[in-house]
């Protein structure tokens, strides 16, 4: 395994200081960038390959390219608004080292040719906001953040704004709106960010392990980091790893290594006696996969041929000891509370999946519900404004088909608990219109 | 209107929703943009407010730091402490109202100063972080200086079940340390010091070779 | 800022082949392929879409996700699908989904029949529920203000209201509160949402959630007619649809036409239909009793006799005066019954001084008129003197649109806080009464012309916010649009018509001017010569006398007959007491009216009872010149008869026939009489009206007298030293319709005293107080209003209020008031 790049000698007493920062090496791949034309540092991020974490995994020099050149207002944003359940790995990183996460703002924005930024920061985040906000102070006072930085002729402006508590700010266009003083809601796209976004100004947005890698590629140069991992998932990985593991946390990776290992071998697995019933392998919204998958690399296209994906990089593990039924209900009211009602597929599927849930819960159900409740996550997929209706929809389903066993005698034996007897034998339900 | 219907046994079951019943008060007048000649406004939130506006290309992108500002003034976002934000950022209120009910940090009815979340999601769930709501809940009580809320993902898988309180992450949690937490926080002290976040060194072994 | 040009594109619709604008979205585009896509959220006059309720999702071939056909723009060999089975399970889908929460209480809901939930689900939807988990009930309906009532059960959260109340009409007042499937429509701490155009979410609503609490349960949709119209209650001239059952209009809907009015009513014109019905209206002719001094009901034969023999009598000594609600023909049949007994005592100026006819037809050059939609489009809006919340409702929300949606420069100058101040570039403040100084001032300095200063010191003008203005005038680019009151006078219009000029606005087809007169069809009753110094088509005529000489003649006992035709003087004019002596005055007075005022009551000698719009036909003119049509919804009550016939009877009676045998041929008359209208039949106006500017009549425009115009010396405005000035302004609801409306009576304009924080300080009074405005021995009554954008040294009051109005203390010139606690 390579070196530790964003976790080298992460624990470092002061490294959240520009003092530590700096004897480290820090701001040293700025000055770098600033010395190269945005060009070449844009090709440098081509060729990395490095592709988003925080969790659509879109190349990020793409993305950056997809920014129009001129001299309009151009925004950089850092979605630092880390909500996926399972993941805190930004957190870490803020925590511990703000001013990597800031010198990779100014370098992205250098090649994005944007002049004023922002780090969205989930409002729960007040201990990382506040070391932030100190950072950000430190390197101001540093001429690091400012005008013509450096003499390069690059001038930036960083501002931190703390959310207040809604996981669909992590969606890039509702942060946008919620960073414009609105309720968070997604927009419709077209137009994307990087044509209208803040403010209507073409806008860069990147997650906060994202950014903090740049001064790496920088360092290593782009076509070096690309070495780094497999096929299509350069570089290394933050993951978090939470559940029924013994070390649950967050840990480095070079992508590809194997789910197994990283389950087992850096997090110890579940403990002694338990095994483990499936695993999400990218936060609560990637579809579920069972122990037969654990062998597998874990990148994004593994991830992807397996029927899932790596999104944010966070594995939460479910052993045998826990009822699928109650996880599925758990993640169902998560997202009905998450969903920010614009659009009706969500807002009425996350609702009416919750209330078949709970109609299970409470013994009352019978299995064709579950057929019910698949169907209505079918009916969500691909209908919605943007993808927190599929992020339910797609985990709730992957259970429902891969535990349907369980679910169904989950129904019985609560329809017994509850005195309600035999299942009545199912009437099927005639649609009019509808192919057989 | 309003009497008769509450009797009625058919509003007695599905999903209540608060505020989806109320009507409005038609001797009140209608909420325009306060105005600055009749809506006293302390000068400290004036002045964090004001700040905040001058941060952004549009002023109105200081909603949510200024619902902040009035809410640790006010303890809750309030109707006078979200008319006093309007009025700095000439905004009807009810255009920040709109803003604070979207967030789950906004609090729109009177609360206890003293904040707990506590996470229920996956991954605390799958290690009690149900449980340990049911205890803090009953460890505090009805103080009513304690805002004890179940929680979404709040960021800390690693130390679940865990909780925030005043900010301050926690965790593991035991039911146990809920009668701990409550008297910590009464007693204004550090909260459970050993298991807060702040402290805690990187789970990857890698990561601390030389630290 | 040029318009869009419009391009055809060639798409293909479930194989059809289709042509549509360039740039319309599909959901718009089908249509012309006589496909229709179902939406909920989607509303083009909201702006852009959001595609929040995924009712619209259509196939597009090479993009593999379904699209969302409102926010999709039609483009040239575009392959759309809206029939396939993944279209279709997307629509069962999303009206599935719809369902879940809605109550199917369409028997009793009031929506039921013109329900577009109802017509999509059995469109589109699947017809079956799958859903057995019990529905959510909550309180049904609770108000949301005097005039709407929600039920929150049946919002789809389609957003259409919360869009247009922060989009729209900007008041940003109604909210979405929580947030997924607990977000619901409210307001903030429980305020009533009430705001000047708040009815047209009723219209917006596409289910039975937001209903007009006036309407609701009055009629089902198979019960109802629809006629078309326009409403008369204030300059705007919005087109409406009347909802008629037996002969009762129980609604007011939108029109739309984008020449006039973009879509959207206001409150008044959409409730105010309630006076229509009201118990105070006037059915039957009134005569007074010579013997009791009463009047009292008589018969159509001896009222039209009396009001004949009047006139007959007085000959020459006759004065007429026309209200805002009188049509073309009405008020052509009455200047020409005036002028046939040799007098030219003729107005339609709400009592404002007469203005030159020279001056008239310059301003009604057809280069210099700028169009309604013009303000949408222009770089540079100038407001000068007019607030149209209160003067011209609806031209607020176009004003909005132009700024919001394309820019437009707006620039506001006024001598009263504007409701459009914030949406402004630029706003300056200047005296009341000032107006003549200020736009002196404007003129001298987008002409480069000395003086300035010393103007702004008269007009009490920050000389920089004067100079900024004339810059982003002159640099602002090249479309300019000037949107003036009419009640600024005549005063400053020669200075007007030179700045026009300085800014070139007569040479661009984007530019120009915009009158906002005060009353319905003002502009049409002075091309039709409804005043003392033109006749019709503003040709010359025989000098008479204005409305202010007219009611000192009849107070001295000089004037013989008073023909009030809709006009409330005593109410409406400047100085309530003159005209209170005026008709006490006058011999006799003749008066059309559907309410009785108290001043008829004691004075009038005849009262005859006049319709009301929705009864009228003929035409009436809007502020840019476009003609419209007057179509009758329902028949007349009691024995109200049509008024040209009135007015052609009591003519013929008085020995001067106008031959005249139905509305039409007095249409025709009018059209015959003013050459630039020449040849414009009912049949062209249509539905929609037609600017005369735009027709080859209009070579026939009265030659426009070359500039510059002698712009004379203003007056300074008086110092405060201790008093304040009044600057006075008629609010929206100060009217009579609005008092008899049962639905709208909550918002009847009371006396409010607007006073800067510092004068409040200095009188000693507190908001909501009560003060007592005086002006020599004149005072009105007040309550404490304390804005903080009032200029300091200035009271502001309300006219025409039905109590204590204003028009008490405009006695002679724009003056100084003491105020003083109550």
């Amino acid at each position: 395994m390579a070196d530790k790049l964003l976790f080298d000698r992460i624990d470092e007493p002061g490294l959240d200081t520009i003092e530590v920062y700096k004897r480290r090496g820090g701001y040293q791949q700025l000055e770098r960038a600033l010395r190269m034309t945005p060009e070449e540092v844009l090709q440098n991020l081509l060729d990395s390959g490095l592709r988003g974490r925080g969790g659509a995994g879109f190349a990020m020099g793409k993305k950056v390219s997809f920014l129009p050149r001129g001299g309009m207002d151009k925004y950089l944003v850092c979605n630092a608004d880390e909500s996926e359940p399972g993941t805190f790995k930004d957190r870490e990183l803020m925590q511990k080292s703000p001013h990597m996460l800031i010198e990779g703002m100014v370098i992205a924005a250098y090649a994005a040719g944007a002049n004023r930024s922002f780090i969205y920061i989930r409002g729960e985040y007040e201990l990382q906001a506040m070391k932030l906000e100190a950072a950000l102070i430190e390197a101001r006072e540093a001429g690091y953040l400012g005008e013509d930085i450096l003499g390069s002729g690059h001038s930036q402006t960083l501002y931190l704004h703390r959310g207040a508590g809604a996981y669909i700010c992590g969606e890039e266009t509702g942060l946008l709106d919620s960073l414009e003083g609105k309720r968070g809601n997604p927009r419709l796209k077209p137009p994307f960010p990087a044509n209208q976004g803040l403010y209507q100004g073409p806008t860069l947005i990147n997650n906060v392990e994202t950014l903090a890698t740049v001064p790496h590629i920088i360092r290593m140069s782009g076509t070096e980091y690309a070495k780094l991992g497999v096929e299509n998932s350069a570089g290394t990985k933050l993951i978090s790893i939470s559940g029924n593991v013994q070390r649950p946390g967050n840990y480095e990776i070079e992508l590809g290594m194997k789910a197994r290992d990283i389950i087992y071998g850096l997090a110890g697995g579940p403990e002694p006696g338990r095994e483990i019933k499936f695993w999400f392998p990218g936060g609560s919204s990637s579809p579920v996969l069972k122990p037969e998958d654990l062998d597998r690399g874990y990148d994004f296209d593994s991830m992807a041929r397996a029927g899932s994906m790596l999104g944010s990089g966070a594995i939460i593990v479910v052993d045998d000891s826990n009822s699928v039924v109650d996880v599925a209900l758990t993640l169902a009211k998560f997202y009905r509370h998450e969903s920010c009602g614009k659009c009706t597929p969500c807002r009425e599927g996350t609702n009416w999946t919750v209330k078949m849930l709970e109609r299970i819960h409470a013994g009352d159900a019978t299995p064709m519900d579950l057929d019910i409740i698949a169907s209505v996550q079918d009916q969500i997929m691909g209908n919605c404004l943007c993808v927190l209706g599929d992020a339910m929809a797609m985990p709730l389903s992957s259970m429902v088909a891969k535990f349907r066993d369980e679910f169904e005698q989950y129904i019985e034996d609560k329809r017994a608990a509850a005195g309600l007897g035999e299942i009545p034998e199912p009437t099927p339900i005639e649609i009019a219109g509808a192919a057989a | 209107m309003a009497e008769q219907s509450s009797a009625v046994a058919r509003y007695g079951h599905g999903s209540r929703i608060p505020g989806w019943d109320d009507s409005v008060d038609l001797s009140k007048d209608p909420a325009v943009v306060p105005d600055p000649a009749t809506t006293p406004v302390p000068d400290e939130l004036r002045a964090q407010i004001e700040a905040a506006m001058a941060k952004y290309p549009n002023f109105r992108s200081a909603a949510i730091p200024a619902l902040h500002a009035a809410q640790d003034l006010h303890g809750w976002c309030s109707p006078t402490a979200i008319e006093q934000a309007a009025c700095v950022m000439r905004l009807t209120p009810g255009y920040l109202t709109a803003v604070a009910t979207f967030y789950d940090m906004f609090e729109t009815k009177p609360v206890g100063r003293q904040r707990v979340y506590v996470c229920t999601n996956i991954s605390c769930s799958l290690r009690g972080g149900k449980e340990m709501l049911e205890a803090v809940k009953a460890a505090a009580g009805d103080d009513p200086d304690l805002n004890v809320r179940g929680f979404e993902c709040l960021g800390a898988c690693d130390i679940a079940p865990m909780a925030s309180v005043n900010g301050e992450f926690v965790g593991p949690l035991e039911p146990a340390d809920a009668e701990q937490l409550i008297a910590d926080l009464k007693e204004g002290r550090e909260v459970l010091p050993d298991k807060q976040l702040s402290r805690r060194a990187c789970a990857d072994p890698g990561a601390r070779s030389d630290g | 800022m040029p318009r869009p040009e419009e391009r055809f594109v060639t798409f293909s619709i479930d194989g059809r082949e289709v042509s549509a604008p360039a740039g319309v979205m599909l959901a718009d585009g089908a249509k012309y392929g006589d496909i229709e896509i179902p939406v909920f959220c989607y509303e083009p006059k909201l702006g852009a879409p959001v595609g929040a309720c995924r009712m619209c999702l259509v196939e597009v071939e090479g993009i593999p996700k379904l699209q969302t056909a409102c926010s999709t723009p039609v483009k040239d060999g575009m392959v759309v699908h809206t029939q396939t089975q993944r279209v279709r399970e997307a629509q069962n889908s999303v009206v599935e989904f719809l369902l879940v929460n809605h109550p199917l209480d369409c028997p009793v809901c009031d929506k039921g029949g013109e329900c577009p939930l109802q017509d999509i689900t059995f469109g589109w939807g699947r017809g079956i529920s799958r859903m057995v988990e019990p529905k959510r009930h909550f309180r049904k309906p609770v108000e949301l203000s005097p005039l709407i009532a929600i039920d929150r059960e049946r919002c789809i959260l389609c957003y259409r209201c919360v869009r247009f109340s922060q989009e729209v009409s900007e008041d940003y007042q109604l909210i979405l509160n929580e947030r997924g499937a607990s977000s619901f429509v409210g307001t903030f701490d429980g305020h009533p949402y009430v705001a000047p155009f708040s009815g047209n979410i009723v219209e917006l609503c596409p289910v039975g959630a937001l209903t007009s609490r006036a309407y609701r349960f009055r009629a089902r949709p198979w019960d109802i007619e629809g006629s078309g119209s326009v409403c008369t209650h204030c300059p705007a001239q919005c087109n409406v649809e009347f909802t008629v059952r037996d002969e009762r209009v129980l609604r007011v809907l939108a029109r739309d036409n984008h020449g006039v009015d973009d879509g959207w009513l206001c409150d008044k014109g959409r409730f105010a239909y309630q006076a229509i019905h009201s118990d105070e209206r006037i059915t039957e002719p009134l005569v007074r009793n010579p013997d009791s001094g009463e009047l009292e009901p008589a018969t159509w034969e001896y009222a039209l006799d009396v009001a004949a023999s009047a006139i007959e009598q007085a000959g020459s000594s006759v004065a007429a005066i026309a209200g805002g609600t009188t049509t073309n023909e009405e008020g052509f049949l009455l200047q020409r019954l005036v002028r046939a007994v040799g007098s030219a005592d003729l107005d339609s100026r709400a009592g404002l001084p007469p203005v030159p006819a020279e001056t008239q037809r310059a301003l009604a050059a057809p280069a210099l008129q700028a169009t309604i939609p013009d303000i949408e489009f222009a770089h540079t809006v100038l407001l000068l003197g007019t607030d149209p919340i209160d003067d011209v409702a609806s031209l607020d929300l176009r004003i909005r649109k132009g700024v919001r949606r394309n820019g437009v420069k707006l620039a506001v100058a006024t001598s009263r806080p504007s409701a459009l101040d914030a949406n402004s570039r630029l706003w300056l403040r200047y005296a009341p009464g000032a107006e003549h100084a200020f736009v002196a001032a404007l003129a001298a300095a987008v002409g480069g012309a000395d003086g300035v200063e010393a103007l702004c010191e008269k007009a009490d003008a920050d000389p920089k916010a004067v100079a900024a203005l004339a810059q982003l005038l002159q640099d602002g680019g090249e479309d300019v649009v000037i949107v003036w009151g009419q009640r600024i006078g005549a005063a400053p219009l020669p200075s007007l018509l030179n700045l026009a000029a300085a800014l070139r606005l007569g040479e661009r087809a984007g530019a120009g001017l915009i009158e906002v007169p005060v009353g319905g069809n003002a502009r049409g009753l002075r091309e039709v010569g409804v005043q003392s110094n033109a006749g019709p088509g503003l040709k010359d005529a025989k000098a008479g006398k204005s409305a202010h000489e007219i009611a000192q003649q009849a107070a001295d006992g000089k004037l013989t007959t008073l023909y009030l035709l809709h006009a409330d003087p005593v109410r409406d004019y400047a100085d309530r007491r003159l005209w209170e002596r005026a008709l006490q005055g006058a011999e006799a007075v003749v008066a059309h009216a559907t309410l009785l005022s108290d001043a008829l009551r004691a004075t009038a000698t005849v009262v005859f009872p006049a319709e009301s719009y929705a009864e009228k036909e003929g035409t009436i003119v809007n502020l840019d010149g476009r003609v419209q049509r007057l179509r009758p919804a329902i028949g007349r009550p009691g024995s109200v008869r049509a008024e040209w016939q009135v007015l052609a009877d009591v003519a013929k009676r008085a020995g001067h026939d106008p031959q005249v045998l139905t509305g039409p041929i007095v249409t025709q008359q009018v059209v015959a009489a003013v050459p630039f209208y020449g040849g414009l039949t009912l049949e062209e106006i249509g539905g929609k009206g037609v600017r005369w500017q735009e027709r080859d009549a209009a070579s026939a425009a009265p030659e426009a007298p070359a500039g510059p115009f002698e712009a004379g010396e203003p007056l300074a405005a008086p110092r405060p030293n201790g008093a304040l000035r009044l600057g006075t302004y008629r609010s929206i609801w100060a009217a009579p319709e609005v008092e008899v409306s049962p639905a709208l009576k909550f918002l009847t304009a009371k006396q409010q005293a607007e006073i800067s924080p510092v004068d409040a300080d200095r009188i000693g009074v507190d908001n909501g107080g009560r003060v007592t405005v005086s002006a020599g021995d004149v005072s009105v009554l007040a309550s404490v209003f304390v804005r903080g954008n009032v200029p300091a040294g200035t009271v502001f009051l309300a006219e025409a209020t039905a109590e204590q109005s204003a028009t008490e203390l405009l006695g002679g010139e724009p003056g100084l008031v003491e105020v003083r606690p109550a």
